[in-house]
């Protein structure tokens, strides 16, 4: 998530409201991972692993949306042409890293999208707007701000554990655990209480009605993406 | 203890959420090996109740760790998981902090039960293969990946599995509570963060 008070509005071609984002993973990730690749779930699918290409492509995330396509269309192949030639164990492993990256990974970069396009103070605005209590709210943004930190906290400890030797993954996997776990721990009890001191003094816990600066709203592409979602899921449901 | 319940409580339910699920989906990883999947609910309480127990010793309130279960049924439910994943994680995040309310938040004991207890929510992510989902599930997963793998599925998971996995996940879960108190102990009483 951004830190600012709001998602960059010059980068992006197209504005979602966050509510429209978080509907339109769950209709991704229920269709991708539950679905069936046959008849009208077929063409669904087909329209769901569309969806986070064009919006990777509105944020101006080139990069991603050409890995995302190339590994969907690596998948897919190997799926369709390589797979029924191969047999036993080979085809299992084959089809299962295949079967994982095609019905994962639109509801991943969705995911990364929906994180990397709203600012924190837009998603609790959006969960104001909801009606979402501040004890599920606050939590959900924390954890969607402490990933990102979290992945950064494990390269540095891990480059740290590497120079000196210590805990290979493979050899010596409890030292391995030991030596990732403790210092993580640690710094995840320091970063819980700088965020409290942060939150304090951004005056969260005075009570009272908060205001908010960010504009957030359903425009005309919301409804469309909604309306999209919904009869996904209907048809979904459906057939 | 009788304080009242603040925003610092919330912010420490977020981070040591989003601690516990990175943990606990890298080892869950594991789990898309055939064989490996069955074992996954001993696992990976093992290792996540590491983290776990030191967010236990974090708790000062009711409701903490029923949230915990809350958020973790919602990201699970909205990344694809079938409804009955919200059911059981709630299910586990309220029992866990029946356990650890009867241990005052304080005794260690109490706390490894509750790890142990806490980690029947994962339950929730393997019951697609069990009872009256599995037909569906396994129908829906037959031609994206393959017939073989299918079949490799269903040997590994006769229905009696499924309570092997209740207690796997008892077993997991109080083996890494009582490896997360050893840690707490080695590594965090001495510095005075625990």
């Amino acid at each position: 998530m951004e830190f600012g008070v709001c998602s960059d509005k010059s980068k992006a071609f197209i504005r979602l409201d966050p509510r429209s984002k978080l509907l339109l993973l769950m209709a991704i990730s229920i269709i991708m991972i539950g679905g069936t690749t046959v008849g009208i779930e077929g063409v669904l699918r087909i329209i769901c692993a569309a969806i986070p290409c064009l919006l990777l492509l509105s944020i101006r995330q080139y990069k991603a949306a050409t890995i995302y396509l190339l590994l969907l269309g690596t998948a897919l192949f190997c799926e369709k042409q390589v797979a029924p030639y191969t047999h036993g164990m080979c085809n299992i492993i084959l089809m299962m890293i295949c079967g994982l990256i095609t019905r994962f990974v639109a509801g991943y970069m969705m995911g990364w999208y929906t994180v990397k396009s709203t600012s924190v103070s837009e998603f609790i605005t959006a969960m104001e707007h909801m009606h979402c209590p501040s004890f599920i709210s606050i939590p959900i943004s924390v954890m969607f701000r402490y990933f990102p930190t979290l992945s950064e906290e494990y390269k540095s400890i891990n480059d740290a554990k590497r120079m000196r030797e210590l805990g290979h993954p493979l050899k010596q996997p409890l030292t391995y655990v030991e030596y990732i776990l403790v210092p993580l721990m640690m710094s995840t009890v320091r970063i819980a209480d700088e965020l409290s001191a942060a939150s304090l003094s951004k005056g969260l816990s005075a009570g009272g009605k908060r205001t908010h600066i960010c504009e957030i709203g359903i425009g005309p592409i919301d409804i469309v993406a909604i309306i999209g979602s919904i009869t996904m899921f209907v048809l979904f449901l459906v057939y | 203890m009788e304080k009242k319940f603040e925003i610092k409580d919330l912010i420490t339910v977020g981070v040591f959420s989003a601690l516990y699920f990175v943990v606990m989906f890298a080892v869950a990883c594991f789990g898309f090996i055939p064989i490996l999947m069955v074992f996954t609910p001993l696992l990976c309480p093992l290792v996540a109740g590491i983290p776990l127990m030191l967010y236990f010793s974090k708790i000062k309130h009711f409701g903490m760790i029923t949230i915990t279960g809350t958020l973790i049924g919602i990201i699970m439910f909205v990344i694809g998981h079938p409804y009955p994943i919200l059911l059981f994680c709630i299910g586990a995040g309220l029992l866990t902090e029946v356990i650890l309310k009867m241990g005052n938040y304080q005794s260690i004991k109490h706390c490894v039960a509750g790890s142990a207890v806490f980690s029947l929510w994962f339950l929730g992510m393997v019951i697609a293969f069990f009872f009256s989902f599995r037909e569906a599930y396994f129908a829906s997963i037959v031609d994206g990946y393959g017939q073989e793998y299918v079949e490799a599925m269903k040997s590994y998971t006769p229905t009696w599995v499924f309570f092997a996995m209740i207690i796997m996940c008892l077993v997991g879960g109080t083996i890494g509570g009582l490896l997360g108190a050893k840690v707490l102990k080695k590594h965090f009483r001495k510095a005075g963060m625990a």
